[in-house]
């Protein structure tokens, strides 16, 4: 077995400037499965940054990977806001009722303290102490969802949806108040001394068109990344679903690194955009990660790695999205050792050779 | 077809293509005072419209906000016209039991397949959202549906999917059923390998594997 030579840092600081490393860094995009590793049910997350921060850093010794991403699920700005989150015993927290029912409510809706509102405090607690307990080595990051995203979460999917069409002014009242928590959020992650990691799932092509992504999407995330950029902190953006025809304006965004998930092409990507952005993706999380065997996980590795590797801006192999809770640990370990066997600088006939 | 016939139902679903409520209700009023035949008004004018929008989604023309807005000047139109349906003018329809499974609340992507459903000819029973597995089989049982339609969007629920085919086998009913589901995290795969009887990637598909799955008698 192949072990690992640098700590995730090492190896992403010398990615970073171009020098030799000992294999391409590789993140599973571990989220809940974090409750598995330490035994505990996924509710008992809930307002405990400290079992947070725990589970986060046995799985982050588990498997190596490159990047802890400090998450529990995608609504806790919008639970900070006013929207009622439903929290099953065992199961990833869902939304129950946005903030508001109606865009005359508009008003009601006042951005989030990080610091006192919903369960921000208890994630910023674990971001704190992830980083100072393993701060050194890995890259330790905070989710953050997106403007467009979290405003669907105030106001509901299917209400924002129409609304970019029947009301856009309403539409952009709610996104500034919305990127008012958004920024307020990234500030305290950056002061707990952590990355804000950006998700934005409903901008996907999946739901809204790229002339929408642009008017509704694109002048919120740019302001969101701009100010991340200011305060020296690099940006990858995940969005998930159908994102060929954003690409562009995911880059001109100004996302250092794109994440994206297995409905997009990474052969693609990398033509169209790999010379302006770093990719991350794109192995199938519920096909192969949660269902398939380590065997079907190596397979997915080696090709996706066939595709990006050489990246002008750089690779990193990862899920296309947060991994189902409960993917197998040994599917994990698989796409980790596959790419510890593949090695760096990546061989095509080691490829070729299945490794 | 007469002109003025043809004219109005074109108009309607020309209203229904783009969006504009206003007028899909104002044509259909016109539909009815012209004493045409309202059913006709829903297939040729209405459902006609849905299916073009359907396609323009297809093609990536049309995203989900513009398909919900074709569907309520669809709906605003068959508000007025339903009313002067005449009896016989509606022939046996299949009815597909649809919602998403338990412990998810994502539904706009049930909601559409239950809009172009029902503008396809099927009558939808509509459980809603966060549906235990039982209630998918009584309902079924219950309404005497052909179909019945499961989605989700979370992997966390994708178990609840297979528990509605345990439970239709455990009680031995499982062959007066088609199963179909769809939604972000599943796929064919899943669905052969849970012995679902088809999977749709979206809405415009999941009319076309209804029908087939009926045996194309819609």
């Amino acid at each position: 077995m192949v072990k690992d030579r640098m700590t995730p840092i090492e190896r992403m600081t010398a990615y970073n400037r171009g020098e030799m490393i000992d294999r391409l860094p590789c993140v599973p995009i571990v989220g809940n499965t974090a409750a598995r590793v330490i035994g505990v049910k996924v509710s008992e997350f809930r307002g405990n940054g400290k079992l947070i921060a725990r589970a986060h850093i046995e799985a982050y010794k588990l498997f190596r990977y490159d990047i802890i991403r400090i998450f529990t699920d995608l609504y806790t700005q919008a639970e900070a806001m006013g929207a009622r989150v439903r929290y099953p015993l065992d199961e990833t927290a869902y939304l129950e009722a946005p903030a508001i029912n109606d865009i005359s409510e508009i008003d009601k809706l006042k951005p989030a303290d990080p610091y006192k509102d919903g369960n921000l405090p208890a994630h910023l607690e674990a971001m704190k102490i992830t980083v100072d307990e393993v701060g050194e080595e890995v890259i330790v990051t905070g989710a953050l969802t997106c403007p467009f995203t979290n405003a669907s979460f105030l106001i509901g999917t299917e209400q924002l949806t129409r609304l970019t069409i029947k009301n856009p002014e309403a539409v952009h009242k709610l996104l500034e108040v919305s990127l008012e928590t958004n920024l307020r959020y990234a500030d305290a992650i950056i002061d707990a001394g952590c990355t804000p990691s950006l998700t934005d799932a409903m901008s996907s092509c999946t739901v809204i068109s790229p002339e929408q992504f642009r008017e509704f999407s694109f002048p919120y995330l740019k302001r969101l990344i701009d100010h991340i950029h200011s305060r020296g902190k690099p940006v990858t953006l995940h969005i998930c679903g159908k994102t060929r025809q954003i690409w562009e304006m995911m880059a001109d965004a100004g996302a250092d690194c794109i994440s994206i998930d297995n409905a997009a092409d990474l052969l693609e990507a990398k033509q169209k955009v790999g010379h302006r952005v770093r990719l991350m993706g794109n192995v199938k999380p519920s096909e192969v990660m949660l269902q398939g065997t380590p065997r079907d996980v190596r397979k997915a590795v080696i090709e996706c790695v066939r595709n990006a590797h050489d990246n002008p801006k750089g690779y990193i192999v990862a899920s296309g999205c947060s991994l189902p809770t409960e993917t197998p640990f040994e599917n994990i370990h698989a796409m980790l050792d596959t790419v510890r066997e593949i090695g760096y600088p990546v061989s095509l006939e080691v490829l070729e050779r299945g490794v | 077809m007469s002109q003025l016939k043809e004219r109005l139902f074109r108009e309607l679903s020309d209203a229904v293509v783009e969006m504009d409520e206003e007028r899909a209700v104002a044509v259909a009023k016109a539909i009815v005072e012209n004493n045409l035949d309202a059913y006709e008004a829903i297939e040729k004018g209405l459902s006609d419209g849905m299916c073009r929008a359907g396609r323009l989604f297809e093609e990536e023309e049309y995203f989900v906000p513009e398909l919900l807005i074709c569907s309520d000047a669809m709906y605003a139109g068959l508000d007025v016209l339903r009313p002067h349906i005449k009896p016989n003018g509606e022939g046996p329809r299949y009815k597909v039991v649809i919602g998403v499974i338990e412990g998810d609340t994502h539904d706009i992507g049930k909601n559409l397949v239950k809009i172009m459903l029902e503008t396809s000819g099927f009558e939808v029973i509509d459980l809603g959202r966060d549906i235990p597995p039982k209630k998918f089989v009584d309902e079924a049982r219950k309404t005497g549906a052909k179909i019945i339609g499961i989605s989700t969007l979370m992997t966390t629920t994708m178990d609840g999917m297979q528990e509605v085919i345990r439970l239709l086998e455990a009680e031995n009913v499982r062959d007066r059923f088609k199963v179909m589901i769809g939604g972000g995290p599943v796929s064919q795969s899943f669905a052969d390998r849970i012995g679902a009887d088809g999977y749709a990637e979206n809405a415009a598909e999941a009319v076309k594997l209804a029908r087939k799955l009926v045996g194309g008698a819609v």
